[in-house]
């Protein structure tokens, strides 16, 4: 739905442009959003409103079109045309990464693919151009009729079929400074604590010899966050992230091997501390399912379907990023956009937004009333 | 001078020809004597050149082309950071291939001139 507020106006509309652009057009966003920023002021001679900002908006035109003259939103992929050539390719490379992942992470539980989908494929290799044929008409079917939705939209609102290729850009979005940080202090956090002897006491004995490793793999861990904070997303940056996912993966072959990794917790029972049996406590009490390795497989099912989907996109942006003629190292982006907006702790400090503010009109006589916004 | 529809279509299938060469040079001149951010760029174009009619679709995909063909270089100013501004300079290449853009421009208009003169006398 269209909001009242200019930069939530201009940052829905540059939402679709961005779903037509290639996934290294982050300039080109916000060299747009500056000349629609001040289009807007200009407009509303030297105040931003909703209207000015929307005036400021119809005079740039259709997302499509404007992806397509000023970053070059692709060229015409056989039957697909120019400006839907990377939306198209973005959202099947997200399905081939993600069934990429789900089968490597089920061949590592020992999940066959064929028992997964229930059945072999019949009558192969005729079946796949029909299937193919088939798809391809419900698809058309689906676009036209979910396009006759979106007719009456404004410029601001994203149709359907945007919000479709939109789950394409957010996947491939890059790390967040944040997440980043995340990462680093987690991963030093997490590996000091697995070195605790008091932690350690509680492993398995299996565990206890190899646990060192998922130490120095949690700090590496945090090495990689530091560099995303750091340098943002850069060839180095996703390299390491490449290599640590795939270190990761082999890493989880022998840890989902070795099974349910903490043998004991503690429990505080008659007036102290001691350990408590998990394992022996199932055996004791004769319950006969013991989930712990059920639990363990679906975590190391879920790390493992991460770890490949991160490795997939690093290669993918890599060779991107070298096309495109970067080097290695560089000052990249994070995955928030530069927010346009005063942070949430300031303007509950009551620092305003230095537009928000602005949104009024003040006549001559002194009388101050809220704009067309309000 | 009402103008028929064919000769509409064809004055503005040649105003459209001109001003795809005229643009570049257009560009460069004016960056030549002071860097500018993209939008900058657009009401600069606007108000000095009002025959090429620039509008911003075309001048950011040529200020990109410019800047990938290594005539124009761009950096990024985040003084203002809800209005981060790409200001674009001509290169030593930019500036070279604009003499020789110049010299080529001086020779094209003064013959044109003297044809369209023989024309019109």
């Amino acid at each position: 739905m269209s909001s009242n507020d200019p930069l939530k106006l201009i940052e829905q509309y540059l939402e679709r442009v961005r779903v037509y652009l290639p996934l290294d057009s982050e300039d080109a966003i916000v060299e747009l959003q500056t000349h629609l920023i001040e289009e807007a002021e200009r407009i509303g001679n030297g105040t931003m409103t909703a209207g000015s900002a929307m005036m400021a908006i119809e005079r740039m035109g259709e997302p499509k079109s404007v992806a397509n003259e000023y970053a070059g939103s692709g060229e015409k992929v056989g039957p697909v045309p120019a400006e839907y050539a990377n939306p198209i390719a973005r959202i099947a490379i997200v399905l081939v990464g993600i069934a990429t992942a789900l089968i490597i992470g089920l061949t590592m539980l020992g999940i066959p693919l064929t028992q997964l989908l229930g059945a072999d494929i019949q009558n192969w290799p005729v079946s796949i151009p029909i299937i193919i044929f088939l798809n391809i008409f419900i698809i058309v079917a689906i676009v036209g009729i979910i396009s006759l939705f979106d007719r009456e939209k404004p410029l601001t609102d994203k149709t359907t079929l945007e919000s479709i290729f939109g789950l394409g850009v957010e996947g491939f979005k890059p790390k967040g400074k944040l997440d980043a940080l995340g990462d680093l202090i987690m991963g030093v956090f997490w590996g000091l604590v697995l070195m605790i002897p008091g932690v350690v006491v509680l492993y398995t004995t299996e565990f206890a010899e190899i646990y060192m490793l998922v130490v120095v793999w949690l700090f590496l861990g945090a090495v990689r966050g530091a560099l995303f904070y750091i340098g943002g997303e850069n060839n180095f940056n996703l390299a390491v992230e490449g290599i640590l996912s795939a270190v990761w993966i082999s890493f989880a072959i022998v840890l989902l091997n070795i099974g349910w990794p903490i043998r004991y917790v503690y429990a505080y029972t008659n007036g102290s501390w001691g350990y408590f049996d998990l394992v022996g406590f199932f055996e004791a009490n004769d319950i006969p399912f013991i989930p712990f390795d059920w639990i363990w497989a679906f975590i190391m099912f879920i790390t493992v379907v991460i770890a490949v989907w991160r490795i997939f996109v690093s290669v993918m942006k890599i060779t991107m990023y070298l096309r495109a003629g970067k080097g290695i190292w560089w000052q990249g982006n994070w995955g928030k956009r530069r927010s346009l907006r005063t942070p949430l702790w300031k303007r509950m400090l009551g620092e305003h937004d230095q537009f928000q503010q602005k949104e009024q009109t003040v006549r001559h006589d002194g009388y101050t009333e809220p704009d067309e916004s309000q | 001078m009402s103008l028929t529809k064919k000769t509409q279509d064809e004055l503005d299938r040649w105003s459209k020809e001109v001003k795809r060469g005229a643009v570049t040079l257009a560009i460069l001149a004016l960056l030549s004597k002071r860097k500018a951010y993209g939008y900058e760029a657009v009401k600069l174009l606007d108000k000095k050149m009002s025959f090429l009619a620039l509008e911003q679709g075309t001048v950011y995909p040529l200020l990109r082309r410019l800047e990938k063909r290594e005539l124009l270089t761009a950096e990024w100013d985040y003084n203002d950071p809800t209005k981060p501004k790409k200001y674009y300079t001509v290169t030593q290449e930019g500036l070279k291939a604009l003499e020789a853009m110049t010299q080529t421009w001086n020779v094209l208009s003064r013959e044109m001139r003297g044809v369209v003169m023989e024309v019109e006398n």
